[in-house]
């Protein structure tokens, strides 16, 4: 009589060890950040926070004719992830290092970034004056680094394949800033959109969390890098 | 009931506990062919790989393209299509 029982427990435990967190069937349509919902990682800026103001103050510059294929690649690059106002704007005119640096002067005061969704933003600007409700989270950019270091979706040669193209971005970064590179803000905003979306594909599978925030982080990251002193806070150095 | 048996069940609620752990780690041929698709390469999948040393590998792919994946001294992962 005690046999039927110790094979019922026996399928029991066997069913509930199986029952785990299959990480290979969520992934396929699922987009890891939808526009108007919160990033997962508390760390992290929201997506639709950055989304209608783009970091540069592109609206008012006039679209020019060799830069349509970064105009061109920067929306697919968006794609579903993406917000969509934030990538069709800032890589679409030639801009030199000097007319950059006179655009970001510009930048903080006409942005209005907020991490809130929309609602609660609206809420927040009509209590707030404009300037006060501007305030975006702060971007973790180690922790994301950390996260993207300990993360096991993705193998070390992929890692450092990805870390070489880090730096190679950040080099042509920093060339730019210093006026020595040819290279638009245009196409570099393209290098970066491209280089994010190979992030994200290779994270989406095996961490879609990690995904998501690196996704979420997409403006603010870039605000960064095209930010003069933000980009020398972060202290790269070839 | 006999301890032998407590001790399978608990053997095989393991076996089943790891999977999903074990599961999360690339494998090798996946590492191999993301890095080479990041390197600009067609490659489907790798089917096969030989570790020539530490950070070198040959990794030769479904369509029967063979590469050699390594670390130079730089740090650069480099890929090289035999």
């Amino acid at each position: 009589m005690r046999r039927p029982y110790v094979g019922a427990i026996a399928l029991i435990i066997l069913l509930a060890a199986c029952a785990h967190d299959s990480r290979g069937s969520r992934v396929v349509g699922e987009p890891p950040v939808t526009p108007g919902a919160p990033a997962p990682a508390a760390t992290e800026p929201g997506p639709a926070a950055e989304s209608p103001v783009a970091p540069q103050p592109a609206a008012s510059a006039p679209v020019t004719g060799p830069e349509g294929p970064a105009a061109n690649v920067s929306a697919p690059a968006a794609g579903p992830t993406a917000p969509v106002a934030s990538s069709t704007s800032s890589p679409s005119r030639p801009e030199t290092p000097k007319s950059r640096a006179s655009n970001q002067a510009a930048v903080p005061k006409s942005a209005p970034v907020s991490p809130v969704p929309a609602t609660a933003a609206t809420a927040a600007a009509a209590a707030l004056p404009p300037s006060k409700a501007a305030t975006p989270p702060p971007l973790d950019l180690k922790g994301l680094e950390q996260r993207l270091r300990d993360t096991r979706a993705i193998g070390l040669f992929t890692k450092l394949s990805l870390k070489n193209q880090v730096d190679d971005l950040l080099a042509q970064f920093k060339a730019f800033h210093q006026g020595q590179s040819g290279v638009t803000l245009g196409q570099l905003r393209q290098k970066y959109e491209l280089l994010l979306m190979k992030v994200v594909t290779l994270l989406q599978d095996g961490d879609p969390a990690l995904a998501s925030a690196v996704s979420s982080s997409r403006e603010a990251i870039w605000a960064v890098l095209t930010n003069p002193q933000k980009f020398a806070a972060i202290g790269y150095s070839t | 009931m006999p301890a032998r048996s407590i001790l399978g069940l608990c053997g095989l609620t393991l076996l089943g506990l790891t999977g999903p752990v074990l599961a999360q780690a690339p494998s090798t041929g996946a590492d191999l062919k993301a890095t080479i698709a990041l390197n600009g390469f067609p490659c489907d999948q790798v089917v096969d790989s030989k570790r020539n040393a530490d950070s070198d590998y040959t990794a030769t792919c479904k369509d029967g393209n063979r590469y050699h994946v390594y670390v130079d001294a730089t740090g650069r992962v480099v890929v090289k299509k035999l």
